[in-house]
C-alpha cells in the first residue's frame, strides 16, 4: 500500500525569531532580577553554622502542657475560627459582586465596570495590609483578622465565582430569558443555580487559603497562633515556635483533607 | 386559526444570504415541520422568529403582534406567547423537574418569588404538576433532571413550555440528540398537543421520515427559499430528492 508522500511544514523564520528574543528577554529579565533581589547563596554557606544552631535550640519541641501545648492549641483554633469567619461572612459580598461583575448576569456595562474595579481592589490589597489598618481601627485581636479576611476574600472569591458564571453553560439562561425572565430571575434561576458545585469547591478553597492566611495574620497582631509564634521568636524560646509550628501543620493537614473530602463528595 | 405569519423573511451573514425573502404562517392546532438540507436556512428561519437572530427583512408576527414594531416589557410579553423546546434541551439539570417546569412560567412570578423557587406559589406548582402529568411525566417530580435520560428531560422540556401558557411551541431540532425510541415518543406528543391543546407547533427536523410520521404540515427550504409548502401526502420522494439534492450530490 502507497502512502502519499509526508508534507514537509514551510521554515517559519520569523517564528525561530520571536522564539529567540523571548528567550533574550527572559534571560535579562533574570539577570536583572538576580541583582535587585541581592541572590547570593554563598551568603547561604556562610550562614549555615548560625542555622544549625538555631535548629538546635528548637530541638526537641518545648511540650509542656500548662504553658505551651495548651495556649497553643487554643491559639491555633482562634487562627481556624478566623479562616471561618473570614470565609463565610464575605459570602453575601462576594455574591453580590459575583453577579455584576459577571458578564453573564450583569445589568448594565457601567455596574460591569464598577463592580470589577470594586473587586479588583479587594483583591489588589494584601491581607496583611487590611489587618494592619483594622489593628489601628478595633485593635489587636483576632477581631481586626476577621475583617481584614473578609476584605480581601470578597474580592478574589467575587473574581472566581463572576468567572465560574461566565463559563458556564448559557442554554438554560437563554431558555428563561425566552420564558420572559428578568435578568435577576434568570440569576437565581439558571446562572447560579448551574454552577453551585463549582461555588462550593471555590469556597472550600478559599477556607483553606484563609485559614494559612489568618496564621499570617497573627503575626502583624491579628490574633491567633500566627502571634504565639512571633512571641516565642522573639523570646529566643524556638523550642515553643516549633510546639506551635507542629499544632499549625496538623491543623492544616486535616483542614486540606477534610475539604478535599467534600470536594470530592460534590463532584 | 393564524398563530404564527411571516412575510418576506430575508437575512445575510458576512454577505451571503441565508433566507432570501421566506413566506409562511403556523396554523393553531397543527404541527409543522421545516424540512431541508443543511445550510437550507431552516434553523436560521426559527432563530429570527424566536428572537435569538435579527432578520434584515421582513415582519415576523406573533399571534397578530408585529415584534418588530415592538420594545421593551411589551416584546418580552410578545415574544414570551412562543415557547421553545432547544435541540440541547437547556434543563438546570441540578433542579427538580417541578421547579424546571415551573420556571416556564416566570412572566408570572413575581417578588421574592424570583429569588429561590422554594417561594412557588401553590398555583404555580399545582400547574407545573398538571403540564409534567400531560407529558407523563408526573413519577419524576421530584428528581433532579440531570438524572433522567435525554427522552424524559425532553419531555420535561414541553411540560416546561406548556407551563409558559404558550399558544405557540416553536422547536429547534428537539429529538436530533435522541434515540429513535425516544425521538418517536416525543414527535408523537408535540402532534398530539398540537391537536389537543389547539397548539400552533413548528418544529426543525432533520429526518424526513420523522416528519411524514407525525406532521400534518412541511415547509421546505432550499438555498434561503421555500421550495415547498405543503400536506404530508405531496411530500413525494420527488420533493425530497429535490429538497435534500445538494448533499447528494456532494456524496
Amino acid at each position: 500500500m502507497s502512502s502519499p508522500a509526508l508534507p514537509r511544514a514551510p521554515r517559519q523564520w520569523t517564528r525561530r525569531g520571536t522564539i529567540a528574543a523571548a528567550v533574550v528577554i527572559c534571560v535579562v529579565l533574570h539577570v536583572i532580577a538576580f541583582e535587585s533581589t541581592e541572590f547570593k547563596p554563598a551568603l547561604l554557606v556562610d550562614g549555615a553554622q548560625g542555622m544549625g544552631r538555631f535548629l538546635a535550640e528548637a530541638f526537641p519541641p518545648d511540650l509542656n502542657w500548662e504553658k505551651v501545648l495548651k495556649p497553643s492549641l487554643e491559639a491555633t483554633l482562634v487562627t481556624l475560627w478566623i479562616g471561618l469567619l473570614g470565609t463565610t461572612l464575605s459570602i453575601p459580598t462576594a455574591l453580590l459582586l459575583a453577579a455584576l461583575a459577571s458578564e453573564t448576569t450583569s445589568p448594565h456595562p457601567v455596574v460591569y465596570q464598577a463592580a470589577r474595579a470594586v473587586l479588583s481592589f479587594f483583591r489588589a490589597v494584601p491581607d496583611v495590609v487590611f489587618a494592619l489598618i483594622f489593628v489601628t481601627a478595633v485593635g489587636l485581636g483576632p477581631f481586626a483578622g476577621v475583617l481584614a479576611l473578609i476584605c480581601h476574600n470578597t474580592g478574589v472569591m467575587g473574581k472566581l465565582w463572576a468567572e465560574a458564571m461566565e463559563e458556564s453553560d448559557q442554554g438554560p439562561v437563554q431558555a428563561l430569558a425566552s420564558a420572559g425572565a428578568s435578568k435577576l430571575q434568570q440569576t437565581f434561576h439558571a446562572s447560579i443555580p448551574l454552577v453551585v458545585p463549582q461555588f462550593v469547591g471555590l469556597l472550600l478553597y478559599r477556607f483553606d487559603v484563609n485559614v494559612r492566611s489568618s496564621l499570617v495574620l497573627g503575626l502583624v497582631g491579628a490574633g491567633g497562633v500566627g502571634l504565639l509564634i512571633n512571641q516565642a521568636i522573639k523570646s529566643f524560646q524556638f523550642d515553643q515556635m516549633l510546639t506551635h509550628i507542629i499544632v499549625v501543620l496538623v491543623l492544616i493537614v486535616v483542614v486540606d483533607q477534610a475539604s478535599a473530602l467534600i470536594r470530592r463528595r460534590l463532584a | 386559526m393564524t398563530a404564527v405569519e411571516v412575510v418576506g423573511l430575508t437575512k445575510a451573514y458576512a454577505g451571503t444570504t441565508v433566507l432570501d425573502g421566506v413566506d409562511f404562517t403556523v396554523r393553531a392546532g397543527e404541527l409543522l415541520a421545516f424540512l431541508g438540507a443543511n445550510g437550507s436556512g431552516k434553523s436560521t428561519t426559527l432563530k429570527c422568529v424566536i428572537g435569538l437572530a435579527r432578520p434584515d427583512a421582513g415582519t415576523i408576527r406573533i399571534q397578530g403582534k408585529d415584534l418588530g414594531a415592538l420594545q421593551g416589557r411589551a416584546l418580552i410579553h410578545a415574544r414570551s406567547q412562543a415557547a421553545m423546546v432547544f435541540q440541547k434541551i437547556h434543563l438546570v439539570p441540578r433542579r427538580t423537574a417541578l421547579d424546571n417546569v415551573c420556571s416556564g412560567g416566570i412572566l408570572r412570578v413575581h417578588g421574592l418569588a424570583s429569588v429561590s423557587p422554594a417561594f412557588f406559589a401553590k398555583e404555580l406548582k399545582q400547574e407545573a404538576m398538571a403540564c409534567l402529568d400531560r407529558v407523563g411525566l408526573a413519577h419524576v417530580a421530584l428528581e433532579r433532571t440531570g438524572r433522567l435520560s435525554g427522552g424524559q428531560q425532553q419531555r420535561v422540556a414541553i411540560a416546561r413550555a406548556l407551563c409558559q401558557r404558550a399558544p405557540v411551541v416553536l422547536a429547534d431540532e428537539p429529538v436530533s440528540a435522541l434515540d429513535p425510541h425516544a425521538a418517536e415518543q416525543v414527535m408523537a406528543l408535540l402532534a398530539e398537543l398540537a391537536h389537543t391543546e389547539n397548539l400552533a407547533v413548528a418544529a426543525v427536523l432533520h429526518q424526513p421520515d420523522l416528519a411524514i410520521r407525525h406532521a400534518d404540515r412541511a415547509i421546505g427550504l432550499l438555498k434561503g427559499q421555500i421550495a415547498f409548502d405543503g400536506g404530508m401526502a405531496a411530500l413525494t420522494d420527488d420533493v425530497l430528492d429535490t429538497l435534500y439534492a445538494p448533499d447528494r450530490v456532494a456524496a
